[in-house]
């Protein structure tokens, strides 16, 4: 009788070990990867965004516009609404950010002005280069 | 005649076939006062076929890449002879199914019928009604349009309100920071291979517990159901009742040809009621379309996402109001089994349906 729970105990520990041990694996080959591109530099030339005017880019794989704020210069923000993920338009009329897909609104240095969207859009580090502006 | 009898001989000796006939559809005997909406689950049933067979049929021209399901589908419904009819069969199927299966469960509430013995049957059932759901959103991405890879992007986006296993989450949906082609590869795999098998087992349970415990009586007017100690199991032969076959059989029949009429007039009459225009771009990763509106079944739990502006509440509520869902059968332990002696639930039912059409109604403008 000793003999049985003895092997019964250590047919529990082996077989529970062998199929735990394929959880770790089983996590990290359905997550993937973390995204490859870093900070990829992106280059415009200046006459290419005038006062008021805008440029959409593609900044680390995702959308971005560079706009051109009358009175306050040169920016750059991640197109991506912070509440789930729709693509912002720039509404030069109105000079707001308006996100298509609920309605969320922000000004054009990304904070909200209304809607559901949580947080402002992250704004991307940008420098104005002799007539290069350099974003990343 | 001579050969379908030397048939049926060459089966009874190999499988039983007689003792099978006998004891499943003579000698299971259904309760008198059943109607048609019990032949609901046996509709459900049939939409799974209908949307397996369909499927495979499409998977014959699908191809699973971001660069070509598009066209491929669009190819579908020009070039491949007849491939319209069956494109058109899976999609007003799919809508039709979740209809039946809400249906169903609506009907099984009403009648409370997942009242003990019967809480695993509720539970497998419910299970299989959320499988469904993921069967329709996987689904909804695979043509690759605008509408799908907007819609994909909004639903993927919900989980990282979460704190800390949020972002997790997502990404494991995506494959990656946002939808791209291995989201379309990883939900192409769970539409057509993870999910299936779920199904079948669940639908194996499901049966099995009806078919072990017999169907319930209509606990309107005369009723049949007996009172015995909680812990005792007497299998309901109903001994009163009809045979399964023809009498309830003839329901269910019906019912199959009323869901097939009702199919066949959407694709005759309303060939686009399931297409809205952003079915017809491409998907473009750099431009999101004027308006975004998940599927119809989504819409009460997407606008109520939308009113409450704390995004976690909001995803707390959906999961809390999912899990009541599923143990509801031991939440509601009253032994009534008739509504119409239960004021307090037939409120909550009358204000549930109310809200949910309100939500839905608004989430479409
Ligand atoms: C998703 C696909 C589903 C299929 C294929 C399915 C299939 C069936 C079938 C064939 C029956 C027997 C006949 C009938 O009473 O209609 C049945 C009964 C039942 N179903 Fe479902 N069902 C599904 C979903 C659900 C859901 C979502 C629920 C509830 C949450 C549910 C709860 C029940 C219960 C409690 C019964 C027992 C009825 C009784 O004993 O009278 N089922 N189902
Ligand atoms: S995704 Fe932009 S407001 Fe909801």
């Amino acid at each position: 009788m000793r003999r049985r729970g003895f092997l019964k105990a250590l047919l529990t520990f082996f077989g529970t070990v062998s199929l735990a041990s394929f959880a770790y694996p089983l996590v990290r080959f359905f997550a993937p990867p973390s995204s490859s591109a870093v900070n990829e530099k992106v280059v415009l030339a200046k006459q290419e965004i005038p006062i008021g005017g805008s440029k959409v880019i593609v900044f680390n794989d995702k959308p971005a516009i560079v706009i051109n704020v009358p009175g306050k210069g040169l920016i750059a923000l991640s197109k991506v609404c912070t509440h789930l993920g729709c693509l912002v338009e720039y509404d030069k009329d109105k000079n707001r950010l308006v996100c298509p897909c609920h309605a969320g609104t922000y000004d054009l240095q990304g904070n909200v002005i209304s809607g559901p969207p949580p947080k402002s859009l992250p704004k991307i580090p940008l420098r104005v280069d002799g007539e290069q502006i350099i974003i990343g | 005649m001579v050969m379908g009898e030397k048939i049926r001989n060459w089966l009874d000796v190999r499988i039983g076939l007689n003792e099978l006939i006998r004891t499943q559809l003579a000698e299971y005997r259904v309760p008198k006062n059943i109607n048609v909406f019990n032949a609901l689950g046996t509709i459900a049933f049939v939409g799974y076929l209908i949307q397996a067979i369909s499927g495979m049929f499409l998977m014959i021209y699908y191809i699973p890449h971001s660069d070509h399901a598009f066209k491929s589908v669009q190819d579908i419904m020009t070039i491949a002879p007849y491939g319209w009819l069956f494109r058109q069969m899976h999609v007003i199927g799919s809508n039709l199914l979740i209809a039946a299966v809400i249906l169903h469960m609506v009907t099984i509430f009403l009648m409370g019928n997942y009242k003990r013995p019967r809480e695993l049957t509720w539970i497998s059932g419910a299970l299989m009604l959320l499988l469904t759901f993921t069967f329709g959103l996987s689904g909804y991405l695979l043509p690759w349009t605008q509408l799908s890879y907007w819609a994909t992007t909004i639903v993927t986006s919900i989980p990282t309100a979460f704190p800390v296993v949020g972002e997790y989450i997502s990404r494991l949906f995506r494959g990656g920071d946002y939808v791209s082609g291995i989201t379309l590869t990883r939900f192409f795999a769970l539409h057509v291979s993870i999910l299936p098998p779920l199904f079948l087992i669940l639908m194996a349970v499901h049966v099995a517990l009806i078919r072990r415990i017999g169907l319930s009586a209509t606990p309107f007017g005369k009723s049949d159901e007996e009172k015995r100690p909680l812990t005792e199991f007497r299998k309901k032969t109903h001994p009163d009742g009809y045979p399964y076959y023809p009498y309830l059989v003839q329901k269910q029949a019906l019912m199959v040809i009323v869901y097939f009429m009702v199919m066949f007039a959407f694709i005759t009459f309303a060939p686009t009621f399931f297409f809205p225009e952003a079915t017809t771009v491409p998907a473009d990763p750099f431009r999101t379309p004027e308006t975004i509106r998940p599927e119809w079944y989504f819409l009460a739990p997407y606008q109520m996402l939308k009113l409450i502006p704390n995004k976690f509440l909001g995803i707390s509520m959906l999961i809390v109001v999912a899990f009541l869902f599923v143990f509801w059968p031991f939440l509601d332990t009253q032994k009534e089994k008739n509504i119409f002696r239960r004021p307090v639930l037939r409120w909550v039912f009358i204000s549930l349906m109310i809200g949910w059409v309100i939500l839905m109604w608004w989430g479409k403008r």
